[in-house]
């Protein structure tokens, strides 16, 4: 359970966000949505740990994030950003297992059980055939799911993720989410993840944060949140919201006349 | 092939160039003449020529070069730059102005010890203004490689001043210090410089695991548990100590640090755990080739060895980049 007590964040001196409070259930798949710049990173970063709020507590399972134990913290949520700057190329195997630093004191090396879970991992996100690979000759897809496998070795109950599909053409996306679903629902994953499209969001999340003007102005399940009031508020844009025919979840389509 | 074999491998390379750099000199010496005298006491004039002049001039040679690409190696990971070496950071200017001082004001020869310290203490001076720079900023690497290039900037412009105001008689070894020379370091100082250069470059390798996990950036290193900040501030200043102790007694050698990471890098890759400690063995080899022709190619003149590393070096790193050309990734 994610407790967020009256949290204010600010980025560069401007507070982005202010006084939210909210609780975010255990094993759930949460999309936080909003327009560019409301803070929808900031949020996630500071429930990774990564963004101490200027004011409020934020608790996981009671305990406040940031006077947890770095290391302890680390084997608790894991984090994938939205870039990686890549100056040095890795192979991907050993980029994998990066992810089990938590895990190693400083110079102890990899054990048996870090290669099990990397195979295990890569195995999971169909990445196993990249292994000898170099990060950046990987295409963009490939490359979402070898930063996935390695926020996946961490072998924490909750992932957060920063638009972990960003760039990605839509069978990627599937692809990426698919995974995360799974993981939610048969690996008991709390996922965290900001999300800009909003039908991936409906589609994919039980849960919905949605960010507008430094508040949260709705949460709960997508039926609830993707509403078209809110939407065309929001984003300056009329939509239609519809039901996919499929999946029985909202489908949000904007209207350009 | 296999990473341990390779380095094994390389160890071997590193004999020979040893024994290599041994014989080699103005005197004539067999490989067997050389090794009696290294492992017997002996008198005569081989004798001192192997234990006295060549021996602590070799061994300079490899803990220099080892010691300047690891930190070369560091200063590219944990400030994610392709660029960085130690001299980017500002270290070699600060030493070569601590150094300058010296000959300039004819404080060099009331006694040998006055040089290296000087070149440390400068070095000092601009590993403190770096840190100083970066206090507020947390380490980040942009700031870090910014205040290294104004700390450069800086005591570039100092030297030049010092020079300009001075009318020493020294100057002409304060020139040749300031392109690398290994004749100019006192074997009184080389037990120190060993003990630390190498307890240092030891460290650093056996870090090879957090400088990886620092160059995927701070918010990675900082879910996955490390504090970033503190963490490149303690390896800036260990790889900072490690150049300080190497310049302040061979004088500003460039290339290495910079080049050398690179190179190994399209041997073994960019894993640092792996690469840290290549890096050192290769550093060294190619610093004793390197002071072997600077010391014999127009004996008795002696090339600066600045000017020998920048030469082979970059010589050896178009070759790279030719024959490996479409697949540039540095």
């Amino acid at each position: 359970m994610i407790k967020i007590e009256k949290v204010s964040l600010s980025y560069d001196k401007r507070t982005v966000l202010e006084d939210i409070t909210l609780n975010l259930k255990e094993k759930s798949f949460i999309g936080i949505i909003g327009k560019n710049g409301t803070g929808k990173s900031t949020l996630l970063k500071s429930i990774a740990g990564l963004l101490k709020p200027v004011k409020g507590n934020i608790f996981i399972d009671d305990k406040n994030v940031y006077d947890m134990k770095k290391n302890i913290l680390a084997r608790k949520i894991s984090f994938m950003p939205q870039t990686m700057q890549f100056d040095f190329s890795f192979n991907v195997k050993d980029f994998i297992m990066f992810g089990r630093y938590p895990y190693t004191n400083m110079f102890k090396m990899a054990s048996a059980e870090d290669f099990k879970t990397v195979e295990d991992v890569m195995k999971l996100t169909e990445t196993s055939e990249l292994e000898e690979r170099n990060i950046n000759e990987l295409s963009g897809g490939e490359r979402q799911k070898v930063l996935l496998a390695q926020t996946l070795v961490q072998q924490t109950d909750i992932v957060a993720l920063d638009e972990p599909t960003s760039h990605l053409d839509i069978g990627s996306q599937a692809t990426i989410f698919k995974l995360l679903k799974m993981l939610n629902e048969k690996y008991n994953k709390t996922i965290i993840t900001t999300v800009h499209d909003l039908n991936l969001a409906g589609e994919f999340c039980s849960d919905i944060v949605f960010l507008d003007d430094k508040k949260v102005i709705n949460f709960g399940s997508a039926e609830k949140v993707l509403n078209y009031k809110d939407i065309e508020k929001v984003y300056d844009v009329k939509v239609v919201v519809h039901t996919n025919p499929i999946s029985k979840k909202p489908v949000v389509i904007p209207v350009y006349n | 092939m296999n990473k341990i074999l390779k380095f094994v491998l390389l160890l071997i390379i590193l004999v020979i160039t040893f024994i290599i750099a041994m014989i080699s000199g103005i005197s004539d010496i067999s490989v067997m003449e050389m090794l009696k005298s290294l492992f017997s006491t002996g008198e005569g004039n081989t004798y001192t020529i192997i234990n006295q002049i060549r021996l602590p001039r070799v061994i300079i040679a490899i803990v220099a070069g080892a010691g300047l690409a690891c930190s070369g190696c560091v200063f590219q990971g944990v400030l994610r730059n392709p660029l960085a070496d130690p001299f980017t950071l500002g270290i070699s200017g600060g030493a070569a102005f601590g150094a300058s001082i010296g000959f300039a004001f004819g404080i060099t020869k009331l006694s040998w010890i006055f040089l290296p310290l000087l070149g440390f203490l400068g070095a000092l001076l601009s590993v403190g203004l770096v840190y100083i720079l970066n206090m507020k900023k947390e380490f980040d690497s942009n700031t870090m490689i910014l205040s290294g290039v104004v700390a450069s900037y800086i005591f570039s412009s100092a030297v030049m001043l010092v020079f300009s105001i001075s009318s020493s008689d020294q100057l002409y070894s304060a020139f040749m210090w300031l392109m690398g020379n290994l004749a100019f370091f006192d074997e009184r100082i080389l037990p120190m410089v060993i003990i630390l250069v190498m307890a240092g470059v030891v460290i650093l390798c056996c870090l090879g695991n957090v400088i990886n996990i620092i160059s995927l950036g701070n918010e990675k290193s900082n879910s996955l548990g490390i504090n970033t900040a503190r963490t490149v501030k303690y390896i800036f200043l260990l790889s900072s100590l490690i150049t300080a102790c190497i310049v302040s007694c061979c004088g500003v050698i460039g290339f290495v640090g910079l080049m050398i990471p690179h190179i190994t890098r399209k041997f073994v890759g960019n894993n640092n755990k792996v690469l840290m400690p290549f890096s050192a063995v290769v550093g060294a080899i190619f610093l004793l080739i390197c002071d072997t022709v600077s010391r014999t190619v127009i004996a008795p003149v002696e090339i600066p060895i600045g000017v020998i590393t920048s030469i082979i070096g970059g010589l050896f790193f178009v070759f790279l980049l030719l024959r490996k050309a479409g697949k540039i990734s540095i």
